[in-house]
């Protein structure tokens, strides 16, 4: 029998093997010598990054890499001088084209034949999959920046893709902190136009004169201390959504002139002899009532109707309390991430008095009590101490548990009317969408002391009553 | 004009969106003229971006920014020269002198996404958005 011999192994062969693992991992890959510098970057890091290999290599890791930890955190560095791993710290980078990518880190010495360090190597993962799951998760109740599972909100969630999509001049109407910025903003995102730029200005915050100047902009020489040209909004929104806030407040002499430009798309900076065309999309807003102002001469009839060609009024927070917990959470996930805190939520007790609560200041006025607890507290779950004195003042009296029951069952019943309204006093559907049986429902209905719509809600669904003559 | 350079380490800023330091310069007929440091908040971008409106700045040269605040900072008046890589004393050289946006002080990768200006005036129109450097024997 002859002994098979084993072909001879190339020497090299440990290193090509490396190098395809790199070349063929999906998690990018990138090395740096003491000076920061890249050594080596593999292909996934050239797709997270967009930026190819051979431009990679030789420069500075924190411009190749643009990771938000670099100047703070560098996880490698971190690693460098201590020599301690990073594992799957998150963080995220901006590629060539300005996107963020958020990405998990790890980091691990690098060190030649003899052990001695050498540099570090980072991997890096994209995490812009997950983090589109999640967003998917949450776009069920999410347009642009607005949360809402309420059903007057949803009804006009639905309609703002095809409100976006028309040039038509859009009037929002609604009390103050109602979100008719946002609204606005989620319009412009959603339109052709989203592209260029949401450019607003508050009508009301600024004198009629220096209003007109900032709006359509002004020639040098157009009036004592104009020494060089200024652009208007209406330029500097070119291409984009021009918002007009608090529309109610505009003087009569400006309304003429914002007539002019809504019929025409045409408008004169102050001291100028050309005409400039106006390439924008108008939104307006005001918490006014613009249709009693006409009546009383206040607000001209024609850039009334000019302006309120799609009306969206936008529903008051106390019209929407089912909305409360998703906008805490929101609140308190954004107050964590911008202000580096760990909050984890709110008590029941804090829960029901945010949600029995009225909110004169709608949204903002919420968003606020959330700010205000978030400076008293660092981690942990908000309390009642946490919120502002004036929204809990029985409880400040001292008596403890009887008011905070009182406003936890004025949450309950406030919740309770609304979703019978909502569901057309159908009692059955009503404790589904409350989460519980038709017998607790009633029972609840009894010790809170409601009364029950007369309309039980079940003939006006039924098909056999539809035909009953 | 007044100019606002974001700052770390003695070199431009990799990251726009989290930077902490602005250098502001105001510069005369390619002159610097004054020069001072701001500390800017590095968590909160509007208020960064309203901070540089607030200051007057006409045009930020930076690191690496998002398309949002690229945007926002574009709708408020302000120039925006991003993507820029290198020592500070060597952008400014380049911005005074006209040739910023330049492949030697660019983030590797990256499209130089705006004209040319001088002192407010665009010197350059050889390249239209989305069209970047490229090195010779790409």
């Amino acid at each position: 029998m002859t002994e098979r011999r084993k072909p001879p192994i190339d020497p090299r062969l440990p290193e090509i093997a490396t190098d395809s693992i790199l070349e063929s991992i999906s998690d990018g890959v990138f090395t740096v010598d003491g000076q920061w510098r890249v050594s080596s970057f593999n292909r996934a890091a050239e797709q997270i990054t967009g930026v190819p290999r051979e431009d990679a290599i030789g420069r500075r890791c924190s411009d190749v890499f643009r990771a938000s930890m670099c100047e703070t955190e560098c996880a490698l560095r971190h690693t460098m001088e201590t020599g301690a791993t990073v594992v799957n710290k998150t963080t995220f980078i901006i590629n060539a084209a300005g996107t963020r990518i958020p990405i998990s880190v790890s980091t691990a010495l690098l060190r030649d034949a003899h052990g001695a360090v050498v540099g570090g190597a980072e991997t890096f993962r994209d995490l812009s999959l997950i983090e589109e799951l999640r967003k998917e998760i949450r776009g069920r109740y999410q347009v642009g920046d607005i949360f809402s599972r309420s059903a007057s909100m949803r009804r006009l969630l639905e309609v703002l893709p095809r409100i976006a999509e028309s040039e038509s001049t859009i009037l929002l109407q609604g009390e103050t902190g109602t979100g008719k910025e946002l609204v606005a903003r989620a319009i412009h995102g959603l339109s052709p136009r989203r592209e260029g730029p949401f450019v607003a200005v508050n009508c009301g915050a600024l004198p009629d004169t220096l209003l007109e100047s900032e709006l359509f902009g002004y020639k040098a020489g157009a009036f004592t201390g104009a020494n060089k040209d200024k652009l208007g909004r209406f330029a500097l929104a070119r291409g984009g959504t021009l918002f007009l806030d608090e529309i109610g407040e505009v003087s009569p002499a400006l309304q003429v002139r914002l007539l002019r430009v809504l019929q025409e798309k045409q408008y004169e900076p102050l001291g100028a002899t050309r005409t400039e065309e106006a390439n924008v999309r108008i939104v307006t807003a005001t918490n006014r009532d613009l249709a009693q102002q006409v009546e009383s001469g206040a607000f001209r009839q024609d850039l009334y109707y000019r302006i309120k060609v799609m009306k969206l009024e936008l529903p008051p927070l106390r019209h929407r309390r089912e909305d409360i917990p998703l906008l805490v959470q929101h609140f308190i996930t954004v107050f964590n991430a911008v202000q580096n805190k760990r909050v984890t939520g709110v008590s029941p007790e804090v829960l029901g008095v945010l949600t029995a609560h009225d909110y004169p200041g709608n949204v903002r006025e919420l968003q606020n009590m959330i700010e205000h607890a978030f400076v008293l507290l660092h981690e942990g779950q908000i309390e009642l101490d946490h919120l502002p004195s004036d929204v809990v003042p029985a409880l400040r009296k001292g008596t403890g548990h009887f008011e905070l029951a009182e406003s936890i069952s004025a949450a309950e019943a406030q919740a309770i009317r609304e979703t019978l309204e909502r569901c057309g006093g159908n009692r059955l559907e009503a404790a589904k969408a409350l989460g519980m049986h038709k017998s607790t429902l009633f029972r609840k209905v009894r010790r809170l002391g409601l009364e029950l719509p007369q309309q039980d809600g079940r003939t006006r669904r039924s098909p056999r009553a539809k035909e009953t003559p | 004009m007044r100019v606002a350079l974001t700052v770390w380490d003695g070199r431009i800023s990799p990251v726009f969106d989290v930077c902490r330091e602005a250098l502001i310069v105001s510069v005369e007929k390619g002159v610097v003229v004054a020069l001072s440091r701001e500390i800017v908040d590095p968590v909160n971008a509007l208020l960064k971006i309203q901070r540089l409106v607030e200051l007057e700045v006409e045009t930020l040269i930076c690191g690496a920014i998002s398309e949002p605040l690229h945007r926002e900072l574009t709708s408020r008046g302000v120039r925006v020269v991003g993507f820029v890589a290198g020592e500070i004393e060597a952008v400014m050289k380049a911005f005074v002198a006209g040739r910023l946006p330049a492949p030697e002080l660019s983030m590797p990768g990256c499209c130089t996404r705006q004209r040319r200006f001088h002192g407010g005036r665009e010197l350059s129109a050889g390249r239209a958005r989305g069209q970047g450097w490229r090195r010779k024997g790409r």
